[in-house]
């Protein structure tokens, strides 16, 4: 049996010959945990992370069913010193950009535009359209303006 | 001696002076440029005429037809866009396909090409020098070349070319205090009517598409509306109309006053400035229209103008806001 269930994983089995080890598959559990079984020896072998819903369980109950450590050793504890001293000159650090990048998202807002790398052609429209001789306005002919 | 050379020199100008007079009536450049503004307006004609400016380029077909019951006057764009202007004196119906539809936006009368120049011409004087200078041949017409150059900084200079014949404008070129052509217009083919047949006088667009009237645009603004002036308008211009329209989107007015010596004319927009918009400054150009913006007040300051850059800064810089009462 587990020999098919490997067979079909490798694609050495064909479906159409497999049906009733799908069946088995869906009511077996002894079949259904080699089907989880070689999947993840599978993913392991690839080395991808992929791991099966019945391995995650577990390796959750093993996590829990350690015991709790808390008060550190010695030697760690300078370790940790160091650590926090640098978590708080990065959590300064982005503070600070955090303030700088507002400031600068908040100028970009209200920052003037300048209009000689943006023609504003809809005050050009405006302007042809009231100016007392204009042959522009009626053949609309600045080529920038079709292009809006 | 010198007594003798001075009456000499001073019969010689009386002499001169008698002269000019004497061909005034012909050589007046500014005559001519009379007669030009009228023949644009009372003469039946039709012709294609191309328009440049920058690098943008487009042939126009156009008639004119005027047999003493008022002028109507159909263009077509032949280039780019389809895009037509009826216009029965001074009503004037633009169509041009907008998707599906084909859109009409009914407006005011403008001076267009070839009756560019005011009716009055004699108010052009204050800021434009006339001068003649010879003869050319356009669109297969002799004419007559006539130099306008601007008595300040506040315009550009004009080279206009009238038909020895009729009078009429047949190519006009702006120029730059350098002498550069900036934007020109000019026939390069024209013949004078003599059918009267109105058939012509209406759109040619396909009549399976529905039509829809264009009703964005400015209204009438008066005095009221307005919070602000320009303090020192330069010599020859004066203010020619004033319009708002709501700013899109958003509360709040944007106005607008237009500006115009006769030929060179100037918008002046103001709008309140709105949180989130970032207000539009510094100096642009696109042939021969210049864009200047500022922020002043609070407010957004836009001028646009076929003048100098001189001339768009200084509007921008003499805006004055009235106090609020």
């Amino acid at each position: 049996m587990k020999e098919k269930i490997s067979a079909l994983m490798d694609g050495d089995l064909a479906l159409e010959d497999a049906e009733y080890l799908m069946t088995a598959l869906k009511t077996n559990g002894e079949a259904a945990k080699s089907w989880d079984a070689y999947h993840l020896i599978g993913d392991v072998m690839r080395g991808s992370n992929v791991l099966t819903p019945g391995m995650t369980s577990r390796v959750m109950q093993e996590i829990a069913k350690q015991p709790v450590v808390i008060a550190p050793k010695a030697r760690l504890l300078r370790n940790t010193t160091n650590l926090w001293s640098m978590a708080a000159s990065v959590a300064a650090i982005f503070f600070v950009s955090l303030v700088i990048m507002h400031q600068q998202t908040q100028e970009a807002k209200n920052a003037p535009i300048e209009i000689a790398q943006n023609v504003p052609s809809e005050y050009l429209l405006a302007h042809q359209s009231m100016s007392p001789s204009n042959t522009a306005y009626f053949i609309q002919s600045a080529s920038f303006i079709q292009d809006k | 001696m010198l007594n003798r050379m001075l009456l000499i020199r001073g019969l010689f100008c009386i002499i001169t002076l008698f002269a000019s007079n004497a061909f005034a009536g012909q050589d007046d450049p500014w005559l001519m440029l009379q007669k030009a503004s009228q023949a644009a307006r009372e003469l039946s004609y039709k012709g294609v005429f191309v328009y440049q400016s920058g690098n943008a380029s487009k042939s126009v077909q156009l008639t004119h037809m005027n047999y003493g019951q008022g002028e109507y006057a159909r263009m077509v764009v032949l280039d780019g866009q389809p895009r037509e202007v009826l216009s029965q004196g001074s009503d004037v119906a633009i169509y041009s396909p907008k998707n599906e539809k084909i859109m009409i936006e009914k407006k005011r009368g403008q001076n267009m090409f070839p009756a560019l120049l005011p009716s009055n011409i004699s108010a052009l004087k204050s800021s434009y020098q006339a001068k003649n200078s010879g003869t050319e041949r356009i669109g297969g017409r002799d004419a007559f070349v006539i130099n306008l150059s601007p008595r300040d900084q506040m315009r550009y200079g004009y080279k206009f070319w009238l038909d020895k014949e009729y009078g009429l404008l047949l190519k006009t070129m702006t120029v730059s205090d350098h002498g550069d052509g900036l934007e020109q217009i000019a026939f390069s083919q024209l013949t004078l009517m003599d059918d009267q047949s109105m058939d012509w006088f209406k759109p040619k667009f396909d009549p399976s598409k529905s039509y829809e009237m264009d009703q964005d645009g400015p209204a009438k603004a008066t005095d009221s509306d307005m919070d602000w002036d320009v303090a020192q308008l330069p010599t020859g211009y004066r203010k020619v109309d004033q319009v708002k329209q709501p700013l899109q989107g958003k509360s709040g007015l944007m106005t607008q006053m237009i500006f115009s010596d006769g030929l060179a004319s100037i918008s002046v927009f103001i709008e309140p400035i709105v949180k989130g918009v970032r207000p539009k400054v510094g100096h642009a150009v696109v042939g021969a229209t210049h864009f200047y913006g500022l922020v002043a007040d609070n407010h957004q300051i836009m001028v646009v103008g076929e003048v100098p850059e001189n001339a768009v800064m200084q509007f921008a810089n003499t805006v004055n806001f009235k106090d609020k009462k």
